[in-house]
């Protein structure tokens, strides 16, 4: 295995790696990052738990249509723009939204009945564009794999193993749905995800106005939102980011064709 | 007389060396941060499209004027595009290539046994994982249909316009 590796290491031109792989012995192949087509494989596998809990996707196809429209618009300008990115309608009434691997975004109607125009919904797909494009939950099974002591995750293995990649795959979704990722990744996220908006042209002062409504609804406690940070760090922090990047308020909210589309719950 | 000379040899050289620097300073190099981008003849939308720009791409900087860029492509087509499209700093391409050589090497440990992803469907590491897990058949086939979903860079480019989005605003 180590060998094998420091021989592709070597052919790839890379005698430095080379050299870092003879070094570290096999422990190095858990260590690399996870490459696009095993995150494609996570990716699903996360996604099934989250279509599971969360009642299944929407089938209206008009409404599925527009989401998609609004995040690929957002993903084109985003920093990792160049794999493909799906979205869907979560038939759930609690207000979330989700992202898994490779691209698999989640919207629920719950959050969808709170967005009032375009420009939100553009921050909100952001957000979860941002955990995609950042592989923030790729980090975290990265680390869980170091854990336990598991020096391969690639397909190979996961199809030798299903039971291992079971296991590394409930406790990302466990991670993800039940206790959050870390609370810097929440901040950058919802930082990037209004920076991607705002590049597209739409109004980064939105996505403000979206938690400010969630903050006034839900309240300031953690306990409800209890996988991200509280409202008003949120809203801080993209505060901050819109002066440091210099967004202007000046964008689109795009509120009409919001209503007739992204309405249709 | 003869180290007057040489002194002022040696601040024309410094002089020409500053030149050349400053000049080498001024090319401003950008690359192409989207997934598509068109170069037009002009800065605005609605101006004919000379080349369509892939992500990544170097374009050298001419001119700034308002959110375009008047720029040249290392094929030396030149031309507008609009300055959101682009970033100063080159996107990584490390991390990829270090992901493939990554999973070359573990491919060769089990060859017989690497999934194929196809365009279509839940790969077999997914498949597998639904079965342990127990999961519907009706959630399986909303992933499969996610997996599959396709809207063309045309309409999206149609979207944005009729929304007066990126290079298209009003």
């Amino acid at each position: 295995m180590q060998r094998a590796a420091e021989d592709a290491a070597r052919r790839s031109g890379d005698e430095r790696l080379a050299k870092a792989i003879r070094g570290g012995g096999t422990l190095i192949s858990g260590l690399l990052p996870i490459g696009y087509e095993e995150e494609s494989s996570i990716g699903q596998a996360i996604s099934l738990q989250v279509v599971a809990r969360y009642g299944g996707v929407s089938d209206q196809s008009d409404l599925t249509r527009y989401v998609n429209l609004v995040g690929r618009a957002v993903a084109g300008s985003c920093d990792r723009p160049e794999i493909p990115y799906r979205f869907a309608v979560l038939n759930h009434d609690s207000i979330n939204a989700f992202a898994a691997p490779a691209g698999y975004i989640f919207v629920t109607r719950g959050l969808l009945k709170q967005i009032q125009n375009e420009a939100e919904l553009a921050a909100v797909l952001g957000h979860e564009i941002a955990h995609v494009s950042q592989k923030h939950i790729l980090q975290v099974i990265q680390r869980s794999k170091q854990l336990a002591g598991i020096t391969e995750a690639g397909l190979a293995y996961t199809n030798q193993n299903p039971e291992a990649f079971k296991g590394l795959i409930d406790g990302a979704v466990k991670k993800l749905l039940d206790e959050g990722l870390d609370q810097e990744k929440e901040i950058e996220a919802d930082q990037l995800g209004d920076v991607f908006a705002a590049r597209v042209g739409y109004d980064p002062t939105a996505y403000v106005g979206l938690l400010n409504r969630l903050k006034a609804l839900k309240g300031d406690d953690r306990a409800f939102f209890k996988t991200h940070p509280n409202f008003s760090t949120r809203i801080a922090a993209v505060q901050r980011v819109m002066q440091t990047e210099g967004l202007k308020p000046n964008g689109v909210l795009l509120g009409d064709r919001f209503a007739r589309l992204g309405k249709q719950l | 007389m003869r180290r007057g000379k040489r002194q002022r040899m040696s601040i024309m050289v410094l002089v020409i060396a500053l030149g050349l620097l400053s000049g080498v300073a001024l090319a401003e190099t950008v690359f192409v941060q989207a997934k598509t981008a068109k170069l037009r003849a002009g800065k605005t939308s609605l101006d004919r499209v000379v080349a369509d720009l892939k992500y990544g791409e170097v374009l050298e900087v001419l001119k700034k004027e308002g959110d375009w860029f008047e720029v040249s492509t290392a094929a030396g087509v030149r031309g507008w595009i609009f300055a959101n499209k682009t970033m100063a700093t080159k996107p990584s391409s490390g991390d990829e290539a270090l992901a493939k050589l990554g999973k070359s090497f573990r491919r060769r440990e089990a060859s017989d046994v690497t999934a194929s992803a196809g365009a279509r469907g839940l790969d077999k590491a997914s498949e597998t994982y639904a079965d342990k897990a127990g999961i519907s058949q009706k959630d399986r086939d909303a992933v499969d249909g996610m997996t599959a979903y396709k809207i063309a860079d045309q309409e999206v480019e149609d979207f944005l316009k009729e929304g007066g989005l990126g290079e298209y605003a009003r």
